[in-house]
């Protein structure tokens, strides 16, 4: 399998003087569902953030997909992202309007701003949101506002956003942290299908090691900003995890 | 401390005295002027100001330095240091300053009441005849009201955007941008609307267009204000979703920005229209037309059952807006 993202020597130094990234190395095959494990404040947000230019690196080199992450601009950043859905830990989604327009927003990379205006009407792209929907059990749900569904319901609709975009990457922030353990689960069980059957590459950070052992298929330790652990999610032996988590930690389950 | 903020606070300190005490003794020449007919020369107003304040300062007692500069944590009580008695002799001046200034006159107050008879009777008898011409004119004002809203919103609501913080690059261009709408929203809004409504009155005539034109430029400005702080305020998260998904800035502002902002901008639109139908009630006194002008004209035919329906009809009006622009924004709330 090729890569279809290689980060080379990534540092982000934030404005206020914080090393967040010191020189991150990885390269990730395509296919692959890859856990980003680390104490809060290692750095995994930001490394994720940097991937699809949320934030800006300081130095360093992100290919994706064959194309230069970080040289892009205007239109061309755009097309890169399109290519990527995100999914984050507080859903980010419009909380008055639909689901199925949240959808809809999805495809907002691929047409104009007058065309995108008249989308609700379009019924191609409206088809394909439904068929999303429907792919995360939420067919029934597509008029409801936002604001009115449970947590877990609102992160079904923001992987069914991800999907409109036709992504060969999704990023995921802690996309289970603020739902209850079962919820969570129901949530990753979308994510690993999506690896699994339309063969999207997944970086998906997490804090429960049971979770990333059912659905990783490699696992990345973040510490400081450096990589210290790059393995299967089976190497992830107690030694493996203190090398992560540090000394005082204790590992609690969740399944 | 930086020996930079040292200097900062020890000047502040210093020009906090002067004024302080320069005021003081503006104010004790001004009363030993009525008082007793002293004429003291404003030069030496300055120098008693500055003499004592630089006294003050040397003994380290002073207001600026209490203000400003760190001091030794006393358990004294306020009435026993000086820069207390400093405050309540400013207070104490101030408020005999203003009382006179003012012209303040209880003695007025309570024994002339039977000159606004007149007035009163008008109130309790109101000249029914007057209604048909009334609410014509307060039409006018209602609709003046209604277009000056109406118009000011697509500037407002365009402007607006530019005017919020968080979605101006923080670039030369974008900070300039921002920094110039803010100026013009902040200036023109200081400038009352009766100023302007005089200003257009000699433009396009006496008249509600003037009073419209002088309401809508004084709404665009409140409206840009309270619109992009609405917009400084979204949730942040939509929009980066927004932005990951490839979607350009318009689409971005588009979906992500004016969905989370249409029901508070409806609200505040709904109470700006409130305020300028009873500000229009008044820009009508200096020729902005409807039901103001009726109103100045009756007044100073001195027809004071004519002032009296006009004062109900315009009560009623206020009462009504309020109310319902109380109901719409309570159900925009939940939206
Ligand atoms: N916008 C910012 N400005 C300055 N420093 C930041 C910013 N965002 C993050 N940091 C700092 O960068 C470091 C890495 O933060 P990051 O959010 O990437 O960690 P994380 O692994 O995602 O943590 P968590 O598990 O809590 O989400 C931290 O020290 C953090 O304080
Ligand atoms: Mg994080």
């Amino acid at each position: 399998m090729k890569n279809i993202i290689e980060i080379k020597n990534l540092h982000k130094i934030y404005a206020g003087g914080t090393h967040a990234l010191k020189g991150i190395d990885l390269n990730v095959k395509e296919g692959e569902f890859c856990i980003l494990l680390g104490l809060s404040g290692s750095g995994k947000t930001t490394l994720l953030r940097c991937l699809n230019r949320l934030i800006e690196p300081t130095s360093g080199d992100i290919q994706i997909d064959g194309e230069d992450v970080i040289a892009a601009k205007g239109q061309k950043l755009r097309f890169i992202r399109r290519k990527i859905g995100m999914i984050f830990q507080q859903f980010n989604l419009i909380k008055n309007l639909s689901s199925l327009t949240n959808v809809l927003t999805g495809k907002l990379g691929y047409s104009s701003l007058l065309h995108s205006l008249a989308f609700s009407k379009n019924k191609t792209d409206v088809e394909i949101a439904l068929e999303n929907l429907q792919r995360v059990g939420l067919k029934d749900l597509a008029e409801k506002k936002i604001k009115n569904l449970s947590g877990g319901q609102q992160q079904r609709v923001a992987i069914a956003r991800a999907l409109m975009q036709n992504p060969k990457v999704i990023l995921a922030d802690e996309p289970v942290a603020s739902l209850d353990p079962a919820t969570a689960n129901s949530v990753m069980k979308y994510l690993g299908e999506l690896n699994k059957k339309d063969k999207i590459t997944i970086i998906c950070s997490l804090h429960f090691l049971s979770l990333a052992r059912k659905y990783g298929t490699r696992v990345v330790g973040l510490k400081d900003g450096e990589i210290v652990f790059d393995g299967t999610p089976k190497e992830i032996d107690k030694k493996r995890f203190k090398e992560i988590y540090g000394e005082d930690a204790e590992e609690v389950e969740i399944r | 401390m930086k020996k930079a903020n040292k200097l900062k606070f020890n000047f502040q300190a210093i020009l906090t005295d002067l004024l302080i005490w320069i005021y003081i003794s503006g104010c004790i020449s001004f009363l030993l002027n009525r008082w007793f007919e002293l004429a003291i020369p404003s030069l030496y107003i300055l120098i008693y100001g500055a003499v004592v304040s630089v006294i003050v300062m040397i003994c380290g007692i002073s207001i600026g330095r209490k203000v400003f500069l760190p001091t030794k944590r006393t358990n004294n009580k306020w009435y026993k240091t000086f820069w207390g008695w400093t405050v309540v002799l400013i207070l104490l001046i101030t408020f005999i300053v203003g009382w006179i200034l003012v012209e303040v006159n209880p003695y007025k107050f309570f024994t002339k009441f039977k000159n606004a008879g007149g007035i009163m009777s008008g109130i309790f008898d109101p000249n029914l005849d007057l209604l048909v011409v009334s609410l014509t004119a307060l039409a006018e004002t209602i609709y003046l009201a209604l277009l000056a809203t109406i118009f000011a919103i697509p500037f407002a609501f365009l402007l607006s955007f530019f005017a919020a913080r968080n979605l101006m690059p923080k670039t030369l261009i974008g900070n300039t941008v921002y920094i110039i709408i803010r100026s013009f929203a902040t200036v023109f809004r200081s400038i009352e609307a009766i100023v302007w409504a005089i200003i257009f009155s000699v433009w396009v005539g006496i008249g509600p267009f003037a009073g419209m034109l002088a309401l809508m430029i004084h709404s665009i400005a409140a409206l840009i204000k309270l619109y992009s702080e609405q917009i400084e305020n979204i949730d942040p998260g939509p929009v980066e979703a927004i932005k990951a998904t490839g979607a350009n800035t318009l689409q971005i502002w588009v979906f992500g920005v004016v969905p989370q902002i249409i029901s508070p901008f409806l609200a505040f639109t709904i109470y700006r229209w409130d305020i300028n139908v009873r500000m229009a009630t008044i820009v009508g006194f200096v020729g902005g037309g409807g039901i103001g002008l009726l109103l100045l004209q009756q007044q100073q035919l001195l027809r004071w059952h004519n002032v009296g329906m006009i004062i109900w009809l315009i009560a009623a009006v206020v009462w009504i807006m309020d109310m319902v622009s109380a109901k719409v924004r309570e159900k925009l709330q939940g939206m």
